[in-house]
């Protein structure tokens, strides 16, 4: 192919991935993809791409010169010359890009969802996300958490799953009434009188592809009001920890349920 | 594809790739500059003396000319060519991948909340001990059972030559770079030059050669990070067929590193990015994801191709085999030692 030629197509290819890497991060869309700390990092790279792209572009009729050896007899003379064909190297960036971009809805199926842990119990969750959070007494829950006008103190998801796992947390939580908020589901499991849904939201480290559900299960003792199935919820009432099937299980038993705006950072959550 | 998977599948894809373009992107502006900007002969000057020193030094190199593994092949093929000991040059072609700066940021930042200083200075740590027992077992062997049997020839024409001192130093007019006239013992540059310079360097342009390179770079790079990005996310969320088994794998430490590190030859990822896939396997053990990070930079199916410019195919498979046994060995044995079972 055309040296030229070339240059442009690969430009092109560059430009393309710098163009969706911008359009995501200028359209607020990132949050659902990248931690925080990743999205400085994304828009960087976004812009650098197009740099690279568009410098390349510009240039791509000038002739230049390396000006060092390459030991090897002078046969592969050549900086630019790519391992697959420029067309093949165009389709491959560019094809897999689109298609995610036109099919993405910017969250998970209820399948994969259960694939990162939507129906898993505190200890059978990865350690690590465990250690993020901050040891808890009854004490330091009055002073560092606040109260709703009907006496209900304000978690995070995130604190009420993991209390399943830490024997202090857990004496500290037992019986209080607290107010948290996340997606509303359908309880899969140990779920026989159908008065069960499940509280969930999804915790990232890095990226999407990382993240992993944080559940609690809801109690009703009847049948669940109607919420939008995945839809954003908060849900008031007194948190239990029984023992179902030889495992600790987090259960909220719900006083009230409303439905609410999706947080800035929708789907994720961290710190 | 359901509707439901083309969505699970364009957001584990998605996600994956704005993280690791821009660690791609900084590589690949890197080695573009270090290709038309580096003089030739600018590593050997670096490198001591001692041979068994010079190796343990050329697995430290990357940190300096830090290049991602499909990068470094060619290096090693004009460096070799110009007199660079092969077991420096070998050391420094598995090492640098891994032992660089640019590497070690993507991994610390991919493993953010996953024992992120442990999985960097691991993975350094065995990319650069195991590049310098590769390095010292070479050096013992002699270079016909390693290299080419063209370039192998070529070097001992060079040897010869050198032996009757005869220099032929035709460089012309501006060169353009350093060739180290340093002729007390061992001259210290290369005595076939081949040097094709019809074209003098023009520094006018050479911006424009170094942005055309890391272009090239990255577009080469891009592919296979693509592909290997499409693959991880068809896994990731459970699309791809052998997902599930692939998990049934991940539940003991040999066979979860045995997965990874095929995985890892498959993929083919860049060393700047890698980090990002492993660390979305999370129901893999710390081993494995560590075999994962140390055995595909320095051995894959890409690299498979272009170690066969320099390397004979039967060097490189037994490279291949010990490698996957040694490394998957190693990291087995280490996780054992840091997270001992009940």
């Amino acid at each position: 192919m055309n040296p030229v030629a070339r240059r442009i197509l690969f430009s092109l290819a560059i430009l393309g991935w710098g163009a969706v890497l911008l359009y995501f991060h200028s359209s607020g869309r990132i949050t659902k993809y990248l931690a925080p700390d990743f999205r400085p990092i994304a828009l960087s790279g976004g812009l650098g791409l197009a740099v690279l792209g568009l410098f390349n572009l510009f240039y791509c009729r000038v002739s230049t010169t390396c000006g060092h050896d390459h030991g090897d007899g002078g046969a592969c003379h050549d900086h630019e010359a790519p391992d697959l064909h420029p067309l093949a190297i165009l389709l491959l960036m560019l094809l897999p890009v689109g298609l995610a971009v036109a099919w993405t809805k910017d969250e998970y199926s209820a399948s994969t969802l259960a694939r990162k842990g939507l129906y898993e119990t505190p200890a059978s969750t990865p350690t690590f996300l465990a250690g993020s959070l901050p040891a808890l007494t009854r004490e330091e829950i009055e002073k560092s958490h606040s109260k709703t006008p009907d006496g209900y103190y304000e978690f995070s998801l995130m604190e009420l799953f993991y209390s399943t796992g830490d024997r202090d947390l857990q004496n500290a939580i037992n019986g209080l009434k607290v107010e948290t908020e996340g997606r509303w589901v359908d309880e899969k499991v140990r779920n026989p009188n159908g008065t069960r849904k499940r509280l969930y939201r999804l915790f990232i480290t890095c990226c999407a592809a990382d993240s992993r559900a944080v559940p609690i299960i809801l109690e009703f003792g009847k049948t669940p009001p109607n919420q939008q199935e995945n839809g954003w919820v908060k849900v008031a009432g007194t948190m239990t920890f029984p023992l179902e099937e030889g495992i600790i299980q987090p259960v909220l038993r719900v006083d009230r349920v409303l439905a609410a705006e999706p947080p800035y950072e929708e789907s994720f959550l961290r710190n | 594809m359901s509707p439901d998977a083309r969505q699970d599948f364009a957001l584990a894809f998605l996600s994956i790739l704005f993280e690791g373009a821009p660690f791609i992107l900084l590589g690949t502006v890197l080695s573009g500059f270090i290709d038309v900007y580096l003089p030739s002969g600018a590593m050997d000057r670096l490198l001591p003396r001692n041979r068994n020193l010079a190796v343990f030094a050329a697995g430290l190199m990357g940190a300096i000319f830090p290049v991602c593994e499909c990068a470094v092949v060619p290096v090693i093929r004009r460096l070799v060519s110009k007199g660079l000991p092969v077991s420096c040059a070998l050391t420094y072609m598995l090492a640098a991948p891994i032992v660089n700066p640019i590497t070690a940021l993507s991994t610390w930042k991919a493993f953010q909340g996953q024992n992120a200083e442990m999985m960097t200075g691991g993975r350094l740590a065995l990319g650069f001990l195991v590049a310098c027992a590769v390095g010292l077992v070479v050096s013992k062997l002699p270079l016909r059972k390693i290299l080419k049997d063209q370039l192998a020839d070529e070097l001992e024409q060079e040897t010869t030559t050198e032996n009757r001192h005869h220099h032929h130093h035709e460089h012309g007019d501006g060169c353009g770079h350093d060739h180290h006239h340093d002729h007390e013992g061992c001259c210290g540059h290369d005595h076939d030059h081949h040097h094709h310079h019809d074209e003098k360097p023009d520094p006018d342009t050479r911006l424009v050669a170094a942005f055309r390179s890391a272009m090239k770079d990255f577009v080469d790079v891009g592919t296979y990070f693509s592909i290997g990005v499409v693959i991880t996310a068809l896994f990731n969320t459970g699309i791809a067929p052998g997902a599930e088994w692939l998990d049934t794998l991940a539940t003991h430490p040999a066979t979860s590193s045995a997965a990874m590190m095929t995985l890892a030859f498959v993929l083919s990822l860049c060393s700047t990015s890698d980090a990002f896939i492993a660390a979305t396997l999370d129901k893999f053990s710390w081993a494995a994801k560590l075999a994962f990070l140390t055995f595909g930079p320095m051995m894959d199916v890409k690299l498979i191709f272009l170690y066969q410019t320099v390397l004979r195919k039967r060097f490189i498979l037994i490279l291949a085999a010990s490698l996957f046994i040694g490394i998957g060995a190693i990291t087995v044995f280490w996780h054992h030692l840091m997270f001992p079972t009940p």
